[in-house]
This record gives C-alpha cells, structure tokens and sequence, in this order.
C-alpha cells in the first residue's frame, strides 16, 4: 500500500463532487450504447473489450458505475470498486431504478478486498486509472485477473498531458510540463490529484506486472464534436489534432 | 513506400554521404556500439544484449559502423543500405576494422534475403527511419526467425510534431497534427522519413506477430554534446523525448 496522501484527497474531493455527478449518471444508466470518455467513443468502432457475456468483471474507480451497467447488460457479471461513498450512492440509486444489481465495493483501488484470479475483465474509464498510483494499481489489476484476462483502461492522452495548464484551463499549443519523470499531477483550483505516465513507462509497468501491451488507441474528437463540460480539457478543435485520451489494452500472459 | 520514394532517398544520400561520414566521423565512429543522436552507449541501454553466435542485420546500415563492431563482438551481420556510396563507405572502414562480412544494396521494403534467417535486425535511425513502416515491418518480421529481436532508434512522434521546419529545430511547440502522421516530405532535398502515432506502431507491430518488449526514450545526460543536433536541442531532450527505441519480440 502506498503512505501517499493522494486516496484520502481524492476521497474528498470526489465527495464534494458527486451531485454534480447525478445528472450525468442518470444519462449513463438510461443509455445502452457503450461509449468511451469526453468525445462518447463507440465501443462498436474501437472494439477494445473482449467478449462480455458471462464473464467476471471488475470496474476500478466505477464511480457511477454505468460502465458496469452497460457490461451487465451485455451478460457480464460487474463488480463496482470505488474509494467514494457518496459516488457508490449514486450507484446504488441507480441500481435500483433500473432494477440492475451487482456488487460495489468501497475500496481504493491500490487496496482491493477481492481475490485473486477472479475476474476476465477489470477496466477503468477515467477512474483508478488516472485518480490512482498506477505503480499500486496496475499490480492490484494483475493480481485480480485469471491468465488470458485482459486490462482496459482510459487516461487522459499523454500530449495533452504535457500541454496540461496548472488551472482549469483548456490547453493550447505549449508544452507545459516535462515528459520525464511524469507521474504526480496537482492542480492549483483543487486539492485532487492524478497520475500519469509516459508511453514507455506504461509499458514497463504492464510488462512488469505480467500484461502483454496488445493495444494503444489513441482517441480523435469527431469532426462534429462538441466542448465537453470539463474546463480543463481540450476544445474539439485541439482534439482533432492530438490525442486528448489514450486506450490502453493488456492481457495478462499468465 | 513508393519507388520513386527509394529512388529520391538514395539519390539524397548517395549525394550526401561523403559529407555525412566526414561530419560524424569521429563521433560515430567510436570502439564501443553507442545509440543515436547522443550516442549513448549499448551497455547501458542493453538492447541487443548478447550477439555472440547470431545473426544480425543492420537494416540501413550506412557504413556500417555498427555492424563492425557486432562483428568484433561474435556476431554475423549483413549490412543492408540503400545508398550504393554508403556502402563504399562501409567497404573502406571494413577494410580498415579488418573484417569481413556481407554488404547488401537494396531498398528496405525488397531486401534480397532469406525468410527467417535472421536472429536479430536492427538499426539506428535506419530503414525504419527512410522506409514506410508498413512495408519494413511486415519484410521484417518475414526475416526473422521466431523468437528473433527487432530494435530501432528513431524520432519520437512528439519531436516530429514540434519540429519547427524553418528554424531546423525542435520546439516546446505543437506545430502540426500528430492524427495522420506518416509520410514525412517537409524540406525540398532532404530524405522522405516516416513516423507514426505511437498507437499506430504499437497496431502495426501486433498485426506483424511482434511483442512489444520495451520502449526505451531516451534522455541524454546533462553535458552531453551531438554533431547531430544543437546544445539548444539538447536542452529540449532533457525534459521531452527527441529519440526513441523499440525492442520488439517476433512471437
């Protein structure tokens, strides 16, 4: 476990933020389609989960849990991990509008209460994969999937982050912050934090912990986006350019 | 690649290399394997790691100054060039080392060798860097022997996509899309190169039957000098990417 004090301040932060949260999990919940991050990615043109129905899956940082949703619906088995009572809430809310349950779990992601081997699939759009350490919850990850399973994971694109401003700002064409040494991010407006690594690091990381790199996906706005509701990411326009969220896809070997 | 891509790159080398070779003479040409821009030295980075016994192809080999000391090292290389004048280059520095092993001229994508006959290929920002990857990487993959290493020095995309083309240097600056990166034709004269996106590399080493076992980027030491780029870029290599190495694994 890490002595670091970034769970304890995203906890918080994370908190604060959940009602903000609510509408956008009710969109989720009662839409079908699985879509990834801020430019609503179709999984049916990125295809980068494997077979869902009757697999065990774990979300890592689920918040809302729609992703899960959608997976059950598709004949999986989710179980929701969340640091964040107050998300896991929502999630429960849902779950009972929909009359869809499934396992959540109050936990951060470098310290699950899980056992090994158990699940096909663990996944995190947005969530554990940029909220926790990734030298703490990639091995965690590892560890909960059987031999064969796969790791999916959403980050913020790595250009974007070097271009990242210290405010809630969109980027623009400067690159801001160093390449090496890249993993701890703060921010001035808020006291969360997040995590981020170099492409190479990522897959020292994977390959360290037993996860063959099979895919990067490097996710383009659509030619008819949209700003997207967060401040600090880019505009469309900068996001036809670069990649604003990156896909990592990794199978664990054995 | 188009041929007429091959022909302007040999033409441009062949043209270029006597004052290439005279330029990095001594910097490149040193006792120890170095890698890149900065030279940093293959016992430290231990890409090709043990060559005794194996054999290797330099794949854009230039004079060969590489192949030379694998070749003192244990290995069997093959030089393979498209440029017929770096080829004599390489002829005259062998002939100097005192060792003997076979020079290739031929363009990248239709490299007169065996299938499956070789145990590691590699260059230095060579065919990888003045080929297209989706001619190398699949003739790669049919030259290797299951089990083969494949490991390249190359720009970063990043560096590409900073790279102010007036000023012939990189900047702190996104000057050009990194979506659709590919074809590199920006300076009359100069070679065609090729990159890619990061992710497209990492699809078109999958969809070729390679691991992808590392990627080295590489970060010269503070101090360190190049005849290749200015202390200015030096500088900007200190805190982002200029150069990059793949080491791939042929399942």
């Amino acid at each position: 476990m890490t002595a670091s004090d970034h769970i304890e301040r995203n906890r918080a932060e994370w908190t604060g933020w959940a009602a903000e949260f609510v509408d956008s999990a009710e969109r989720n919940w009662a839409a079908d389609e699985i879509t990834w991050g801020v430019w609503d990615a179709r999984e049916s043109e990125l295809r980068v989960l494997p077979e869902l129905d009757g697999t065990d899956v774990v979300e890592l940082g689920c918040g809302t849990a729609y992703v899960s949703a959608w997976l059950a619906r598709r004949g999986a088995r989710p179980v929701g991990v969340d640091p964040t009572l107050a998300q896991l809430e929502t999630a429960r809310r849902m779950q009972t509008e929909h009359r869809l349950e499934f396992p959540l779990i109050e936990a951060p992601a470098e310290d699950i209460p899980l056992p090994a081997s158990s699940f096909d699939l663990a996944l995190s759009e947005y969530g554990a994969s940029i909220w926790a350490d990734p030298h703490f919850w990639i091995p965690e990850a590892a560890r909960l999937l059987r031999p064969g399973g796969r790791l999916v994971f959403l980050v913020n694109g790595t250009v974007l982050n070097l271009c990242a401003k210290d405010e809630d700002l969109p980027p623009d064409t400067t690159l801001r912050r160093d390449y090496f040494g890249m993993h701890r991010f703060e921010w001035a407006d808020d006291d969360s934090v997040n995590f981020y690594l170099g492409y190479g690091d990522w897959i020292r990381l994977l390959r360290a912990n037993g996860l063959e790199v099979e895919r990067l996906v490097e996710i383009q706005a659509p030619a008819d986006a949209e700003p997207s509701r967060y401040p600090a990411l880019p505009l469309p326009d900068w996001a036809r350019q670069w990649p604003s969220e990156d896909v990592w896809v990794a199978r664990k070997t054995q | 690649m188009s041929s007429a891509d091959a022909r302007r790159n040999r033409a441009v080398w062949d043209a270029a290399s006597d004052d290439y070779q005279e330029r990095h003479r001594e910097f490149i040409g040193r006792a120890a394997p170095r890698w890149g821009m900065w030279q940093l030295p293959e016992s430290d980075l231990q890409i090709l790691g043990d060559v005794v016994g194996k054999d290797v192809l330099e794949y854009g080999c230039g004079a060969a100054q590489w192949s030379i000391l694998l070749a003192r090292a244990g290995a069997r290389p093959v030089g393979l060039d498209n440029s017929g004048r770096q080829l004599e280059h390489a002829r005259e520095l062998m002939a100097e080392a005192g060792v003997e092993f076979p020079l290739v001229h031929a363009g990248a994508g239709e490299a007169p060798l065996d299938d499956e006959s070789f145990d590691v290929v590699f260059c230095d920002h060579g065919a990888m860097t003045f080929a297209d990857p989706y001619a190398t990487v699949p003739e790669v993959a049919r030259l290797l022997r299951p089990g083969g290493l494949f490991a390249f020095s190359q720009s970063t995309p990043l560096a590409l996509v900073c790279f102010d083309v007036e000023a012939d240097r990189v900047t702190p600056e996104l000057r050009r899309p990194l979506f659709g990166l590919h074809r590199i034709d920006w300076v009359e004269n100069e070679p065609v190169e090729f990159n890619l996106p990061q992710g497209r590399w990492i699809a078109l080493f999958r969809a070729n039957g390679f691991v992808i076992e590392d990627l080295v980027e590489v970060q010269p030491p503070e101090g360190a000098s190049s005849t290749y780029r200015s202390a200015e870029e030096t500088d900007w290599a200190r805190r982002w990417p200029k150069e990059q190495i793949w080491k791939l694994r042929k399942a």
